[in-house]
């Protein structure tokens, strides 16, 4: 499309100024937003420096915090919940939104009217979305207690309270707020493929389960790539959630990445280790996303 | 609906198979929607009611938590503020991300690829990790607090959407409109200004939408940059959660206050959230 002004010389000395005119300001603020704090938390994490004299004690210590890092059993224990919390919620979100994808693509009428009930969850604030489960699973007065108790489970179960059930409680939170995302994106792959493939897959004789699984699990490819790169990351940097419904708890059992690299900051105060670990969050996220993306690309998305 | 899709429609015929999909979506939907629709009776009911061992389904409603929300819990401060940084960050996106979208995919500039890759790297930093150098930042600059720090901060990830987002409807237009105004003498921003922007006004209202949806929710900025006076409405919620007596038929009318805005842009914008939230991934 932009080739059609390029071979057009007379207009592009004027539309080269314009174009530096248009990125310079935004990329200023970018750089000053983004690219800026990042810079300097890199900077920053070379050095020993608390909160509480956030004007003055800085030492120069090296790669100290990263040493640190990787020998911190906390760190360790934070990686180890993050990846089962990736690897549990991601997983079931796919296995999930593929299934309901699929009923909902073979639904004669009513597809509409589901498609838009069904992204209610995703636009909720994740704080609210804590609070509705956090009701929900309360272990006294929550739905699934009183429904539990309705087939003879009596005296509530802990959910949250438990360092068996926490994890698994908050995975379940996840699922519950972000599959309506994976099955609309499915669902999108889905109305993409031609109609004429299920029309010969037909008259080859396949079944329903042959067609979804010779035709719509390949030509929805690129959809699930999408899905694992945005869930992946989301999940690999939740925090609002844990935060808000266990803060790590009970003891460290749902202490997440997001969670500790936040406490660091600013509930022990270590600035400086902070931001190590925010660098550490960064280059696997930018490993991870890199991945994904070039698979991504390979199919032309994100081109 | 495109014609094929009524084709393949008719068809199906009624058998089992559909039947089980029907099935499996009002199961999911049942799942979706049953914590929603609990939170917003139980913001009706008279903690009495709330608080029992077996689900009260007749109850004598009561507004008493609403009345609750706004007179004891001040959640109006909360909502005035989350609108202020809303605002402010999807207008300042608006205003420095659409020139840019519109330079990316119309104009010769150099080293688009590049920009290109910035912009969707830029969507992939995890907050966590830009939020603890932001705070020294503006800590050293006196802004920590202040709506500036949060509606900055809320542009760190609204511009690149922007930016994203407008650059594919940009792309979209047929470039002869804007041929046939350079032709006229309109000049190239004359080109971008009277046609490209009035053209993409309907994409560019989905993308604000979009804007302030992921500013409302956004929680980990606000709790940190935040004081008093500036607390959002997550940051607010979050507080009523963190107490050790948590008050449940007021704090189930602010989740309520606080999702019934989101809902009315949400469905306004429904076309476009998907291809919002996969940052263009997905057309949809």
């Amino acid at each position: 499309m932009t080739t059609t002004y390029r071979s057009r010389s007379s207009w592009d000395r004027g539309g080269r100024r314009l174009g530096r005119a248009m990125i310079a300001v935004p990329a200023v603020l970018l750089a000053a937003l983004i690219f800026g704090p990042l810079i300097y938390s890199i900077v920053l994490s070379l050095y020993k420096w608390q909160i509480t004299d956030i004007n003055s004690g800085k030492a120069f210590t090296g790669l100290s915090n990263y040493v640190q890092l990787f020998t911190d059993p906390k760190v360790l224990n934070a990686v180890g919940n993050t990846l089962l919390y990736v690897v549990g919620s991601v997983g079931v979100e796919l296995v999930l939104g593929f299934i309901i994808a699929s009923a909902l693509f073979d639904l004669t009428k009513g597809r509409r009217l589901a498609n838009s009930l069904i992204l209610l969850p995703m636009i909720i604030a994740p704080v609210i979305t804590a609070l509705i489960w956090r009701y929900m699973l309360d272990p006294q007065f929550g739905l699934v207690s009183q429904v539990l108790a309705l087939i003879g489970i009596n005296g509530g179960v802990a959910f949250f309270g438990s360092s068996n059930l926490a994890l698994p409680s908050l995975m379940l939170v996840d699922i519950w707020q972000w599959t309506p995302f994976v099955v609309l994106i499915l669902h999108a792959g889905m109305l993409g493929i031609s109609e004429e493939q299920f029309e010969a897959a037909r008259i080859d004789g396949a079944g329903r389960l042959r067609i979804l699984r010779s035709i719509v699990l390949p030509g929805i490819a690129p959809q699930i790539l999408l899905v694992l790169l945005f869930r992946t990351m989301d999940t690999y940097r939740i925090f609002d959630t844990v935060f808000v419904l266990t803060r790590g708890g009970p003891g460290i059992s749902t202490e997440t990445i997001g969670l500790y690299t936040y406490q660091t900051g600013f509930s022990f105060f270590n600035l400086g280790y902070a931001m190590a670990l925010g660098v550490f969050i960064l280059v696997t996220v930018a490993i991870i996303s890199g991945f994904y993306l070039r698979l991504l690309r390979r199919r032309e998305v994100f081109q | 609906m495109t014609s094929s899709a009524v084709a393949k429609r008719k068809r199906r015929p009624r058998d089992a198979w559909v039947i089980a999909c029907y099935v499996v979506i009002a199961i999911f939907l049942i799942w979706v929607l049953v914590p929603v629709v609990t939170v917003a009776i139980n913001s009706f009911k008279m903690p009495s009611a709330i608080f029992t061992s077996t689900p009260q389904l007749i109850f004598t409603p009561t507004l008493q938590n609403y009345a609750k929300v706004f007179g004891e819990l001040n959640f109006a401060e909360y909502l005035g503020n989350s609108v202020v940084v809303a605002v402010g960050s999807t207008a300042l996106s608006l205003v420095f991300g659409v020139p840019f979208a519109y330079a990316l995919a119309r104009l010769p500039i150099r080293g688009r690829e590049w920009w290109a890759r910035l912009i969707l790297f830029s969507r992939m930093v995890p907050a966590v990790a830009l939020v603890v150098p932001m705070f020294v930042l503006f800590d050293q600059l006196h802004l920590t607090g202040t709506y500036a720090s949060l509606i900055l901060a809320h542009t760190s990830f609204n511009l690149p959407i922007v930016i994203w987002l407008m650059r594919s409807f940009f792309e979209e237009l047929p470039p002869e409109l804007e041929e046939a105004a350079l032709v006229d003498g309109a000049g190239r921003f004359g080109a971008f200004w009277r046609v490209a922007v009035p053209l993409t006004t309907p994409g560019m209202a989905a993308t604000a939408v979009l804007c302030v949806i992921f500013s409302w929710n956004e929680f980990l900025f606000a709790l940190v940059l935040s004081n008093q006076d500036t607390e959002t409405v997550p940051v607010g919620v979050s507080s009523f959660i963190g107490s050790v007596s948590i008050d449940w038929g007021g704090s189930s009318a602010a989740a309520i206050v606080a999702i019934i805005p989101i809902f009315i842009l949400g469905f306004a914008a429904q076309r476009f959230l998907v291809r919002g939230l996969t940052f263009g991934g997905v057309k949809g």
